[in-house]
């Protein structure tokens, strides 16, 4: 499955944005076998967490669907 | 010079802050829970440029979704999804006073545009079909649906009369719109009364949104639209089939029908009574006719 390195920088109810490492931002939801809960998602976006998506694309729309989140080491901090 | 007062109260370009109560000033109402709010789309004034629409996808951060040309007029949105919480509808009428005449009357005689949501509805039928009790009603009284609870059954889809609540292939969740609770929560008007630049949207508490409605509509038939009419204020066509009212409610210039409204929406739950009484009396009339038979058989 595909993957998408990150930080998540806006979340609504399960739906998030991830703004990868060349400032572009990227729509997704969580698929509802995801390795990962809604109530994650705003966590991560106020620690800004460097996250890996593995994902799938969405079905009818401009879109991902998360399959598993994992956070990531924090590269040169 | 006559400044509007929100100049002197917040003078600086750079808010390190929000603006306390903000709905003050963009619409002119205080949001408090406990009191009712809504949305009165008087569709008389919709240009259809649909910033309703984007403000919705932009503060919702929903996909873009159906994509591709419906070869309907302007609307390629199509319809209320998962994913489109706001649809601008364009009708465009044929014959005499249609798009294609030489002259029109005023007020978007000939061309309809209309920009759809959920209508929160007073007895939300959506609320009552929820197994769950995912669907909530708020303590500004709107219609809402909690995501971490819903387990995605769907008994909400076919129970709202407005086509409007839809299960997400992608999550597998109901979603709608939420009449932006989470900006209520924080002062602010909902995004796509915000955006709207005409106002056709307007966003308020319910009863001063009725009283504004009416009185627009007495002054359309005094400018000569005699077939301005509300569609979802009480007593009023939407408002039917003990739905009593619709928090979102419309200022309509032609049949419900023509804007793929209900002429006469309805409750699922005031089938509920007939529908079991009508099986039981089946299966009472099957059992007899059973028993008439195996004891003729008998004899
Ligand atoms: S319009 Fe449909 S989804 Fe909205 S509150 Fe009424 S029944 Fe529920
Ligand atoms: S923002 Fe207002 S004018 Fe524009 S399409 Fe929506 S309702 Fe119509």
């Amino acid at each position: 499955m595909a993957t998408m390195d990150g930080r998540i920088t806006l979340v609504q109810e399960s739906r998030f944005q991830l703004t990868d490492e060349a400032g572009v931002s990227h729509l997704f939801t969580l698929s509802p076998w995801c390795a990962a809960e809604p109530a994650q998602l705003r966590p991560l976006a106020h620690s800004q967490a460097p996250v890996r998506v593995t994902y799938k694309a969405g079905v009818d729309v401009i879109g991902q669907v998360a399959q598993r989140i994992d956070v990531q080491a924090e590269a040169g901090r | 010079m006559n400044d509007h007062p929100r100049i002197s109260d917040f003078s600086g370009s750079d808010l390190d802050r929000m603006i306390p109560d903000e709905s003050r000033f963009t619409a002119g109402v205080l949001i408090e829970p406990g009191k009712s709010y809504g949305f009165f789309t008087d569709t008389t004034v919709c240009i259809g440029c649909k910033a309703c629409e984007v403000a919705c996808k932009e503060w919702n951060n929903l996909p873009a979704d159906h994509i591709g040309l419906t070869g309907q007029s302007f609307d390629n949105t199509g319809e209320l999804s998962a994913n489109t919480w706001r649809h601008v509808a364009f009708v465009e009428k044929s014959g005499c006073g249609g798009v294609r005449d030489n002259s029109e009357a005023p007020y978007q005689s000939g061309w309809l545009m209309l920009s759809d949501v959920c209508k929160h509805c007073h007895n939300a039928p959506c609320l009552e079909a929820c197994p769950t009790g995912a669907i909530f009603r708020t303590e500004f009284d709107t219609v809402v649906v909690q995501q971490d609870i819903c387990n995605g059954c769907g008994y909400c889809v076919p129970a709202c009369p407005f086509g409007v609540v839809a299960v997400s292939e992608n999550d597998g969740k109901a979603h709608k719109c939420t009449l932006c609770y989470d900006r209520l929560k924080g002062g602010l008007e909902p995004a796509c009364s915000k955006a709207c630049p005409t106002d056709s949207i307007q966003f308020g508490e319910l009863s001063d949104l009725q009283a504004r409605a009416a009185v627009r509509v007495e002054q359309l038939h005094g400018q000569g639209v005699g077939s301005a009419y509300l569609y979802g204020t009480p007593g009023a066509p939407g408002a039917t089939g003990g739905l009593e009212h619709l928090n979102a409610f419309f200022l309509l210039t032609d049949r419900p029908e023509v804007y793929n409204f209900p002429v006469a929406p309805t409750r699922a739950s005031n089938r509920v009574a007939p529908s079991l009484l009508s099986g039981l009396l089946t299966v009472a009339a099957l059992a007899t006719a059973a028993s008439f038979i195996l004891s003729s058989r008998d004899r």
